[in-house]
């Protein structure tokens, strides 16, 4: 431990952010990172608790006391070695998890977390800068080939596990880039995609081959899940080249809102709002680009990717931004005695909402429910809203309440039901009564489907979740393949 | 789940004196309350799983240990517990719990003897002296005397009202809580813990007349002699095992060398150490002096100074000049002390080394060293301190009065 009496000297500091004025004109990220002395100050307050709870906290199970230690020593060098050593891509989560791991601190009991999420970030953004990351290559080859299907941070993390114990791996894409959700779906200035190049150099300088714009399977008539794909392969065309297909495509359903005037021009999904952004950002042409400039929005669902949607709204001009929960407004605080360690349900405010809210723009609105799209000619107006109540678990309206609000593009942001079931049926993939590929987590025989040698993990095998369960799901399933393959594994589980 | 309680930085106020950290501390003895509630309860749902209806009657049921499968851990793969959980092959009516009251054996216990002899002393506080043999199998010899006496004297007895005069080897904690007013007069030697918590009596151990060793090379009394002692004086003319006084609060003793760790946690009292000294002495000692006669000059490195000062024992008229008032020892030059225990030290056990050491007083004292305790030193000057601005006061507002007539 550094500093044994650093949670009593230190306060918790934020990572700055840039004015709201100047951050809105673009879509580059916006957050400063720590500066060295303020990572050894925060990295100081870490206790070193006999059971970190951070530790298990952590999906990956990140080895946080010890790199706290590591960067308030100033060993720079040895923090991303055990940062690493747990997770593939720390740049990711530094930037975009939520920090299950914070909510676990145990400072955080009656005091404020460790900022675990800021050194982890700092500790990345070192190592890339001082050159530390670079590819690892495989002592030998194995000679068996594996099919990865889905590039998002789960097939990321499985192909980097599986090209590193020496096996030939594709990874397969259907849009033009890798990096599924985080490259479409993550906003830039959350995150942006030159993290996920970087990778993906040091992927492919691993032996990875990636293979994008090519669709396994097929999709769905009339789909709204982007699909970019030139090529398609069937999956029994890859069951006879690979000796293992590791299914890693997500959960890319979006839950639908089967109201009346759910037809009208200007109600979308926000997965096909935010795609397109990040797809003009990365300098691609594209016509009758879907925008918010001067509209009046209402983007439904009070989650992350409602709030994306805002700060892509805020960015683009809207006129007003109104969001909707459907569930009460969470306290500001949680009764820590109640969660603590686990994550809290409380309110929270993103930096979306934070600038939308400065420039007068947001109106969030909790409790609410979409009765039906009022239109004209065709184009979205309103969205007829009710109040409900939450009475024993059932949500009941409340009488007289009826309300309709101005919208010119409803965005539906309600997140995912389940992966797209066409993917699943072509290989004769299992499902859970959720409609996910159906797949334990055992050490023995997990991430195994019904299917000989097809395997399955991340949001497609568990269903809706966070990236650095993605990247937890990857790096087990990789074992899991490598063991399949070899017998025996020495990949962590 | 911290496991930080020896750093002083608990987060959540348990274990630590830092007034910040404790103000953390949210918990209730209610909240304690309910969770032995809570105990209780689901103790009481095991038990009625089991059919079991009385706590006794699940002492021993080793048979319904089991352990749990399917947890999934490196630490947990390989454990086997079954010898641990194995039930000895034993006939019904063997006893799988306790069924029976020990028997201490207190009637044949030697103090009953004691206090026999001790009556007149008891009851009208006549003197009396009488012997007796001491055997190793006795233990706490002149505890329960030192209850009797103390339930009709609640201050004991003036001095060496009993004196008892024993042959023989003491058994573990010989004189333990020995009260005011007797004396245990040991010729021979003793085994552990002897004077542990003595309370006010003297202790004397000499070796036996047919000992023909030289007593500062012979061990005679064991390990954690005077553990904790208050009030009294002992006086062993012979070597001590390890922990010797450790704990000490009060009371006075004379050995003739130690074993390792002595003087450890003392907190008070007066110790003089007439030999040898094993290694680590006075460690975490924060009270009370140890006078060490230091003959080879290698003291300092068997002495744990981490708490304690190394200073010379220089003469009373030395003293008088060179270290104020305040922080002498008991109000006393330590010259008077030392010689004072000495002196009693011959005269009781008529130890070779005390003579040899008062007829060459001026060289022996130059190799004493005075080991003093630096809390003890803060403490005495700031005792003083209070003192003189008590006395002090008053007597300016008497002078005030006298102005104003």
């Amino acid at each position: 431990m550094g500093k044994i009496t650093g949670f009593m000297e230190f306060e918790r500091i934020k990572e700055g952010y840039k004015p709201v004025t100047e951050r809105l004109k673009n879509y580059k990220e916006f957050v400063i990172g720590l500066d060295d002395k303020q990572a050894k100050d925060q990295s100081a307050r870490c206790m070193d608790c006999g059971t970190p709870f951070c530790n298990s906290g952590c999906p990956v199970n990140n080895i946080i006391p010890d790199f706290n230690d590591l960067v308030y020593q100033g060993d720079w060098k040895t923090a991303i070695d055990v940062l690493h050593s747990t997770n593939n891509f720390p740049e990711f989560t530094g930037r975009i998890c939520p920090a299950p791991c914070e909510a676990a601190c145990t400072l955080n009991y009656n005091d404020d977390a460790v900022g675990i999420k800021s050194i982890e970030h700092a500790i990345i953004d070192r190592a890339w800068s001082e050159g530390w990351v670079t590819p690892q290559l495989p002592k030998h080859k194995t000679g068996k080939k594996v099919a990865v299907v889905g590039s998002g941070p789960a097939g990321m993390a499985a192909a980097q596990q599986l090209a590193r114990v020496g096996h030939d791996v594709t990874l397969f894409e259907k849009n033009d880039r890798i990096g599924g959700l985080l490259r479409y779906g993550i906003p830039d200035f959350k995150m942006e995609k030159s993290h996920i190049d970087r990778r993906a150099e040091q992927l492919q300088a691993e032996g990875v081959t990636i293979r994008t714009g090519v669709l396994v399977g097929e999709m769905p008539k009339g789909t709204k899940v982007t699909n970019w794909a030139k090529e398609s392969i069937t999956p029994e065309q890859l069951k006879k080249e690979f000796d293992a297909v590791l299914l890693t495509g997500g959960s890319e359903q979006s839950r639908d809102l089967p109201a009346p005037g759910r037809d009208l021009a200007g109600i979308h999904f926000a997965m096909e709002f935010l795609p397109q952004q990040n797809k003009v950002n990365a300098g691609d042409k594209l016509k009758d680009q879907l925008r918010a400039d001067g509209k009046h929005v209402v983007v439904i669902g009070g989650g992350d990717t409602g709030s994306d949607c805002v700060g892509t709204s805020t960015r683009h001009g809207a006129a007003h931004v109104t969001q909707f929960e459907v569930m009460p407004m969470p306290p500001e605080h949680e009764n820590k005695s109640l969660v603590w360690p686990y994550w809290p349900l409380k309110l929270r405010t993103s930096s979306s909402h934070d600038e939308s809210a400065e420039k007068g723009l947001l109106q969030r609105e909790f409790a609410i429910s979409t009765k039906e799209f009022v239109g004209e000619k065709g184009q979205v107006a309103g969205v007829k809203t009710v109040r409900v109540e939450w009475k024993d678990g059932k949500m009941v309206e409340v009488a007289g309440s009826e309300e309709v609000i101005k919208a010119d593009l409803v965005l539906l942001a309600m997140g995912f039901v389940n992966p797209v079931a066409t993917l699943l049926d072509g290989f004769a993939v299992d499902k859970d009564a959720r409609g996910n590929a159906k797949a334990s987590t055992e050490a023995a025989g997990g991430y195994a489907t019904n299917v000989p040698k097809v395997f399955a993990a991340g949001d497609v095998r568990r269903g809706q979740s966070l990236v650095v369960w993605a990247i937890r799901e990857g790096r087990q399933a990789a074992r899991a393949v490598d063991e399949f393959l070899m017998g025996v594994s020495d990949l962590p589980r | 789940m911290m496991r930080k309680c020896h750093l002083n930085t608990c987060p959540v106020g348990v274990a630590t004196q830092d007034p910040a950290l404790r103000k953390k501390f949210s918990g209730k003895p209610e909240h304690v309350v309910n969770y032995f509630f809570f105990i209780a309860e689901e103790v009481r749902q095991i038990m009625a799983q089991l059919g079991i209806k009385k706590f006794d009657d699940m002492i021993g049921r080793a048979d319904l240990l089991d352990m749990r499968q399917g947890i999934e851990h490196w630490k947990a793969s390989g454990l086997d517990f079954s010898r641990l959980l194995a039930v000895p092959q034993v006939a019904d009516d063997v006893p799988r719990f306790h069924v029976d009251v020990q028997d201490h054996g207190l009637e044949k216990a030697l103090d009953q003897k004691l206090i026999e002899k001790s009556k007149p002393a008891i009851e009208r506080g006549e003197k009396v002296q009488f012997m007796e043999v001491a055997r190793n199998v006795n233990r706490s010899v002149g505890a329960m005397l030192s209850g009797a006496v103390t339930k009709v004297h609640p201050q004991g007895l003036p001095d060496d009202t009993i004196r008892i005069q024993l042959e023989g080897t003491g058994g573990q904690s010989f004189g333990a809580f020995l009260c005011n007013g007797i004396t245990l007069y040991l010729i021979g030697d003793a085994n552990d813990y002897t004077g542990k918590g003595l309370s006010g009596g003297r202790i004397v151990v000499r070796p036996s007349i047919d000992f023909r060793g030289d007593a500062i090379n012979n061990i005679i009394v064991g390990n954690t002699a005077m553990y904790g002692a208050t009030l009294g004086e002992a006086f062993f003319a012979g070597v001590a095992g390890e922990r010797f006084a450790v704990r000490l609060s009060g009371a006075s003793a004379v050995i003739e060398g130690t074993g390792d760790h002595g003087c450890e946690y003392m907190t008070g009292g007066t110790v003089a150490v007439l030999g040898k000294t094993g290694r680590n002495f006075a460690a975490g000692m924060s009270g009370g002096i140890a006078y060490v006669y230091d003959e080879d000059g290698q003291f300092a490195t068997r002495c744990n100074t981490a708490m304690v000062s190394l200073e010379k024992v220089l003469t009373a008229a030395e003293q008088e000049t060179a270290v104020p008032k305040p922080v002498w020892h008991r109000d006393q030059s330590d010259e008077a002390q030392l010689k004072k225990l000495l002196e009693d030290h011959h005269r009781w056990t008529g130890s070779k080394r005390a003579r040899d050491l008062l007829d060459n007083w001026s060289t022996a004292r130059a190799k004493f060293v005075k080991v003093f305790p630096n809390e003890y030193k803060r403490a005495l000057g700031e005792i003083h301190a209070a003192k003189t601005a008590k006395t002090a006061a008053p007597a300016k507002a008497k002078k005030a009065v006298a102005a104003a007539k």
